[in-house]
């Protein structure tokens, strides 16, 4: 008996320390990829820190002074292959400022930005689009910086700085370019099913109609992925489009509450995403698995006629399949009434913040004022995060501009004429990405029939509530 | 001098006192259980009362909050039917899969030992990105899965499409992985004493005969053994549905531990995962609490001492 007992209570140490485990096994793999980057920052990091005890007393002053910052950004394989090619430009003008970079797709690098957040260690010079308010405690604006002439922003309106300054004038970051979202579509694709090209002032009926008619023709999916920007740029953006311009929004103007009250306004979208779903028109959630990036969408590889994107997106993939003989083009986001408000705007693509965890945050400053204003830099980014703010890189970049580059800046200049609100607010609150989650669920139960888009409608708009509750 | 050599001789009497030795030799392990086990375990619990988000800093204390709102999340309880579904049909089938090649196994020849080799190989690599990369290929859909399906004119399934199909690849990938369970099996069926088998055979048994009434009965602890831990490892499965499907489509295979990776990193709701994690260990052990109580009616103790 007693030593049945003992058996038992092995048996269950075990268990036990097999859970622990596990447990650590269990987040290996999200850190994985990027693993051996973080090894290396953490050692540069260790250093950095060894140098800073030493040069802390004369930490601006000494020029020659080795130094380490961290930097890192999301985005697709052409951006990192740029990014780190600027990081070495720059390196090399000034030899001793050492950048270890790490680079992630969008959902690993807010993953581990949130660590980062916890553990005080945030990089140096960090990226940041419209969801930075979740992030404001770890930002160092960049006011001071500007006031003593060590970011210069003498070629940048102050209609491209305040793209990035909160309410109360404070510079959160630099714009890494000007950006607005659009359908990319497949010319030929359009021809060959016999439907009219999109105009300017689509309606979402045409749009629908449009993506049937290919995928029946064709075989092919009439539109591509809903992904990660879908929500803002499609759902979000179907609520500005109704009533007047400006008249309600998703979100309210100070982030505090909803923009509309009735729930049902979003009803006819999602029953148009679910539609085009069932009936094949449109990716279904496994098939959307497939998409990891820009560079492997449907679109790109032949396989959809349109694609949601954000314009800055746009001459990468037109590159790519101009090298295959066909031919992208940008078309506006569809509206409800031809006549009506167009609910997009333009806006910064993402921006580069110095974090307050920095020991140089005037180098790191520094670097972001290189980054946006130097001609030789941008000449390698060309555009990639979006159309540069800075007055003299936009003419250097537009003289020499790729076709596709040509269709994003004709794109986004039209994009400028339409009709905007006063204020507007294109930021997103904290915590939204529960909300998307669960809004893509709720369009795959109406999709298998589990609920009605009304429902669905109704669904999303309580969870959104509870953000602010 | 003389009180010299005593203080080094009581310093060489303590390193060489037995308990000494042995706690030296642990510190590693009784290091990493403290910091990587312990500590975390108990600063989990905590955080489990508060509303802790990794995001803000500061820590409220919410008291049961976490606990009764799991009750009124519909995405948590599906997760946890999910998780029990995944269970339910991923262990049986992996147990009764490992038994049955190391049964095979078993007979005298010297390709054994490399087909044990090969067969356990999955286990090896089974957990990695990278294998679970390649399954996300197979079953795509025009992945492998489905090439061969439809050369053989059949219906191409789009596995991942829909949420009633798309936990079953996921089941696949985990019985795939039979290694560990099958050494222990093969270890255990060397245990069984060929007179058991010599005695059958001139009874007259045949072969299922012999297999119900003496390998089974006799493999019952090890079978015990095998089915707690891989219900706990089951339980803790992570990689696949993170790699593979990210919880979807619809949530149809959002794994516990997925969608407390979620709440905790990318919701920013570590005090709520925190909550989960511990409701988690109360479910686990329960399950094998029961598994233990039940074992006294099908485990079959050798020369049992009733």
């Amino acid at each position: 008996m007693k030593k049945r007992f003992l058996a038992t209570i092995l048996t269950a140490a075990m268990a036990l320390s097999l859970t622990a485990c596990a447990g650590t096994t269990a987040e290996a793999p999200a850190a994985a990829e990027p693993a051996a980057k973080e090894a290396e920052a953490e050692t540069s990091e260790a250093e950095a820190e060894e140098v800073t005890e030493e040069t802390e007393e004369t930490e601006a002053a000494t020029e020659g002074e080795p130094i380490t910052l961290r930097m890192a950004w999301w985005g697709s394989q052409t951006r990192h292959d740029i990014t780190v090619e600027v990081i070495e430009m720059y390196e090399k003008e000034n030899p001793n400022v050492n950048i270890e970079y790490e680079f992630y797709d969008f959902d690993s690098y807010f993953t581990k930005l949130k660590t980062l957040v916890a553990s005080d260690q945030v990089w140096d010079i960090f990226q940041l689009g419209g969801n930075f308010p979740e992030y404001l405690d770890k930002i160092y604006y960049m006011n001071e910086f500007i006031d003593s002439g060590v970011v210069d922003t003498s070629g940048i309106s102050d209609a491209y700085l305040k793209i990035t300054q909160d309410t109360e004038g404070n510079q959160i970051g630099l714009s890494n370019g000007l950006n607005t979202y659009g359908i990319a579509y497949d010319v030929d694709m359009f021809k060959e099913a016999g439907v009219p090209l999109p105009t300017d002032d689509w309606t979402w009926d045409d749009f629908e109609a449009a993506a049937l008619k290919i995928s029946e023709h064709t075989g092919n999916f009439g539109s591509s992925g809903f992904t990660s920007s879908e929500f803002i740029a499609g759902c979000s953006t179907y609520i500005a489009q109704q009533g007047e311009v400006g008249e309600y929004g998703f979100f309210n103007i100070d982030l505090d509450g909803m923009g509309f009250e009735d729930p049902q306004m979003l009803t006819p979208y999602i029953e148009m995403r679910a539609n085009l779903i069932s009936s094949g028109a449109s990716p279904d959630a496994g098939a959307e698995m497939e998409i990891t990036d820009i560079e492997n969408d449907f679109l790109v590889t032949g396989e959809a006629a349109m694609t949601w994107v954000a314009v800055n997106q746009f001459p990468t993939i037109y590159d790519i399949c101009a090298e295959e003989g066909r031919t992208l083009a940008l078309a506006t986001v569809p509206r409800i009434k031809n006549d009506g408000p167009s609910g997009t705007v333009i806006q910064s693509s993402q921006m580069l913040c110095v974090s307050q965890d920095s020991q140089y945050k005037e180098e790191a400053a520094k670097f972001i004022s290189w980054f946006q204003n130097s001609v030789d830099c941008n000449n390698v980014l060309k555009g990639e995060r979006g159309i540069p703010i800075n007055d003299a890189v936009r003419e250097a970049l537009e003289a020499e501009a790729t076709d596709g580059q040509k269709a994003m800046y004709d794109y986004v200049t039209l994009v400028g004429t339409f009709e905007t609100p006063e204020k507007i607010n294109v930021l997103s609150p904290a915590g939204q990405d529960e909300v998307v989650d669960n809004y893509r669920n709720y369009i795959q139960q109406v999709v298998a029939g589990d609920i009605t888009a009304a429902e669905a409608a109704d669904k999303t708009y309580a969870d959104a509530q509870n953000l602010f509750e | 001098m003389s009180e010299k050599t005593e203080r080094t001789s009581g310093f060489s009497k303590f390193i060489n006192n037995n308990n000494t030795v042995g706690y030296i030799f642990a510190f590693p392990f009784i290091f990493g259980f403290i910091c990587f086990s312990l500590i975390p375990i108990v600063t989990s619990f905590y955080y489990s009362f508060t509303d802790y988000s990794m995001g803000s800093k500061s820590v409220t204390y919410v008291g049961f909050k976490n606990f009764i709102q799991l009750f009124s999340d519909d995405v948590f309880i599906k997760s946890l039917g999910v998780t029990l579904k995944y269970v339910l049909l991923s262990v049986p089938l992996k147990l009764a899969f490992a038994l049955l090649v190391a049964y095979v196994l078993t007979r005298k020849s010297g390709m054994v030992t490399l087909y044990r080799s090969l067969y356990y190989v999955p286990s090896l690599v089974g957990g990695s990105v990278a294998v679970a990369l390649v399954w996300k290929q197979l079953f795509a859909r025009k992945g492998l899965i489905n090439v061969v399906l439809a050369d053989m004119g059949l219906k191409t399934v789009n596995w991942f499409g829909d949420q009633k199909l798309a936990l079953y690849p996921l089941i696949l990938m985990t019985v795939w992985q039979f290694g560990s369970s099958m050494i222990i099996f093969a270890a255990g069926l060397k245990e069984i004493p060929t007179t058991y088998y010599e005695a059958a055979r001139i009874d007259g048994a045949n072969g299922r005969q012999t297999f119900t009434n003496i390998t089974l009965p006799c493999l019952s602890p090890i079978i015990l053994y095998n089915l707690v831990m891989q219900t706990i490892q089951a339980f803790m499965s992570f990689t696949q549905a993170f790699v593979i499907t990210q919880g979807g489509p619809n949530n149809g295979t959002l794994l516990y531990a997925l969608n407390v990776y979620n709440q905790a990193f990318k919701y920013n709701h570590m005090g709520y995962a925190c909550a989960m994690s511990w409701f988690m260990l109360v479910i686990m052990s329960l399950i094998t609490l029961i598994i233990f109580k039940s074992s006294k009616f099908w485990v079959f103790q050798e020369g049992g001492e009733d």
